[in-house]
């Protein structure tokens, strides 16, 4: 799942799961912190009522002696009284005097010593709940003159099933928060997504030459709806310069090639009026001459508007009769030079983008190619499919580009050393440049060893985030 | 036959003119978009070579409206504006061709007499003849002098456009945007290299050459006797 996968690598997602684990971690702490102190407080509760019982044991034996102590002992192990409490006293040689114990316990540990109380824990097996049982219990040992003990102890099974418990609920309580955070953090990062993706959207088929385009607003008014509503005033700002260019380089247009043009027409008048042929061969140089400032002035003004590119619509077109008849135009021109001329055309491929400027990139490619490759060489030209992406590559035996000018080679007017003295203005590949940035094409120069390959990688028609 | 020229340069105007009336046209020239279609709508013209960018009414403007009154002059536009947008907006309001600013007046005399000559032009036609060559439409079939010529596919839509305009000169503009379908200017001079080759094939066989080179100006396919 795709969508899944962006949606996980999302920044909102990232932040709810972060927020959701800082929570989740404090959760824990205060969590923690109720256990350990429940479990404090009711171990020192067992514990003060125990030393309160041994401490009016005392004072009872102080008062009425052993006899007073047995019958005290009776009164709290008469059956007919409820009681939580464990007793045993034993005479020498640890013999029960009395007690709800039958024996002294076997299992018995000593803990540590707090003050002159002595403290133990041991296991009974219980005999009064249904089936037999065993309880912990905590109980604290007490000496009297003549060798006899006293056990007085609490059964304290029920407070470490109340810890159990609460350690469960409070991991159940950690799950819930950490569930409900992730499942939050999706659905959160999800609408917020949504909302992006569509500014994202917008923006690709922006800088795909469609300036018209506007993000919509969500009637909210938060930073995403603050940050569309500035995007907005921005494209408007850049749509109203480049009508504002637009203008200028039409205006240039006319403008400039106006007086050329009538340049041109007086050279033309005088070669017809001209009767000396020398005079009419010169001034038909300069006719020549004007046409090539006036090719090269055409050609940056198209270079200029297929970067701004601000076509009313791209249309899909298909491109194996496009490179088919580009190759049919220059075939004649490679087999003049001997060249093996091999077309290879997948004919499913689809590409978004303004007919006459495709043609003219490719034809502009192949004009290179058959130009700069020496007789007896081999052109071939390549159209594919790669992964719904359609891919034309196009390759030559020729004296190819050093990979140090591969950047230098789109600039306008650039002229490599090696070509300076072959026709050309330096506005081929400039003009190339200006499509693939326009129709979001990716151009790749590499060593065809020997010689140039070219290959463009136009979008996925479907993907290429223009209306269909 | 007469021709109005619409244009605001007066330089430019001057030319064309003078170009068109050494070919034999009669010209009228009007020197803003108003007059421009006060006199199309008034005269009768065989072609009108209008200019898209005009003081008051531009060029569009005033095709549009020629062509409301029913008025099917052939028109011409001339522009500084080459995009194929541009030239798309031209042909759908009326105008019959585009050519950009700067041209030769060769260009310029070439497309009248295609458009002029397109005019008369009635039906759909299937069988072509210039002299002993003969071109068959719909059997794809190319004979000259009786010996059947084998041709390319483009070669044969080449000829085809030659024999079309058979006696006409044709420049290597007008073969690029017909048989192309290209509005734009190759760098090398393809269009040369693609007649040399039909050459080798229609001519070089045989004892007389039917396809001429018109110096600066381009081809024509013309019987030499």
């Amino acid at each position: 799942m795709p969508r899944i996968d962006r949606l996980i690598k999302t920044t909102t997602f990232r932040l709810a799961l972060l927020y959701t684990a800082l929570f989740a971690g404090s959760v824990g702490v205060l969590f923690i912190f109720v256990f350990i102190n429940t479990n404090i407080f009711a171990e020192r509760q067992v514990e003060a009522a125990i030393q309160t019982e041994v401490q009016s044991f005392q004072e009872t034996y102080q008062r009425t002696g052993l006899t007073g102590l047995i019958q005290a002992i009776n009164r709290r192990i008469d059956p007919n009284v409820r009681t939580d409490g464990i007793y045993l006293l034993t005479g020498a040689d640890q013999v029960r005097v009395t007690g709800n114990l039958l024996s002294w316990p076997n299992n018995l540990t000593r803990e540590d010593t707090v003050g002159d109380e002595i403290w133990v824990n041991f296991t009974i097996v219980d005999m009064q709940k249904a089936g037999p049982d065993t309880a912990d219990v905590r109980a604290l040992l007490f000496f009297i003159q003549g060798g006899y003990q006293l056990l007085v102890g609490r059964d304290i099974r029920d407070s470490r099933e109340f810890r159990t418990q609460l350690l469960r609920s409070l991991n159940i309580g950690i799950g819930f928060t950490v569930a409900l955070g992730v499942l939050g953090g999706f659905l959160f990062s999800r609408s917020i997504m949504g909302r992006v993706e569509r500014i994202t959207q917008t923006c690709r088929r922006i800088m795909r030459g469609d300036l018209s385009q506007r993000i919509e607003g969500s009637g909210t008014e938060d930073e995403l709806a603050r940050l569309s509503e500035s995007v907005n005033e921005m494209l408007d700002q850049i749509e109203r310069l480049m009508r504002g260019l637009r203008e200028v380089s039409d205006n240039v247009a006319h403008d400039l090639r106006t007086p050329l043009n009538r340049l041109r027409a007086r050279l033309e008048v005088a070669v017809s009026n001209a009767v000396d042929p020398k005079e009419k061969a010169e001034l038909q140089e300069a006719i020549e001459e004007a046409d090539g400032l006036l090719s090269t002035f055409s050609s940056l003004l198209r270079i200029a508007r297929a970067e701004a590119s601000l076509k009313r619509s791209f249309d899909v077109l298909s491109l194996g009769p496009i490179v088919e008849n580009v190759a049919d135009l220059y075939r004649p021109l490679a087999e003049d030079k001997d060249i093996a001329f091999n077309v290879d055309i997948d004919f499913g491929c689809n590409a978004r983008g303004d007919s006459n400027l495709i043609a003219q990139t490719l034809a502009n490619l192949t004009d290179n190619a058959v130009k700069y490759t020496p007789d007896g060489g081999s052109v071939h030209l390549h159209v594919c499919r790669d992964d719904n992406k359609a891919v034309f590559e196009i390759s030559d035996t020729g004296s190819g580009i050093p990979p140090e000018l591969h950047e230098k080679v789109f600039e306008r007017l650039y002229r490599m050393e090696s070509s300076r003295t072959s026709p050309g203005s330096g506005l081929g590949l400039s003009l190339v440049d200006a499509v693939v940035k326009s129709h979001g094409l990716k151009l790749k120069l590499s060593d065809n060893a020997p010689g140039l390959k070219v290959t463009l990688i136009f979008p996925d028609v479907a993907e290429s985030g223009l209306p269909a | 036959m007469r021709v109005l020229v619409i244009e605001d340069d007066l330089t430019a105007a001057g030319f064309v003119t003078k170009g068109l009336q050494e070919a034999g046209y009669v010209v009228d020239h009007a020197e803003d978009g108003q007059k421009g279609l006060d006199l199309a709508l008034s005269e009768p013209y065989g072609v009108m070579v209008v200019d898209r960018m005009l003081p008051g009414l531009n060029g569009m403007a005033i095709v549009q409206q020629v062509r409301e009154q029913d008025i099917g002059t052939p028109v011409l536009f001339l522009s500084a504006l080459g995009d194929v947008e541009d030239r798309v907006d031209g042909l759908k309001a009326g105008g019959d061709d585009y050519l950009v600013k700067p041209f030769a007046m060769a260009e310029l005399l070439a497309r009248i007499e295609a458009l002029t000559r397109r005019g008369k032009g009635g039906g759909e036609v299937t069988h072509l003849s210039v002299g002993d060559l003969e071109l068959d439409i719909l059997a794809r079939k190319v004979m000259r002098q009786g010996q059947r010529v084998y041709l390319h596919p483009r070669e044969f839509r080449l000829l085809e456009y030659l024999m079309r305009h058979a006696g006409q000169v044709v420049t290597r503009t007008m073969l690029l945007e017909n048989v192309w379908e290209y509005h734009f200017d190759p760098q090398t001079n393809v269009i040369d290299v693609h007649i040399s080759r039909l050459r080798q094939k229609i001519d070089k066989p045989f004892d007389s050459a039917i396809l001429q080179t018109v110096r600066g100006a381009g081809y024509k396919l013309e019987p030499t006797d």
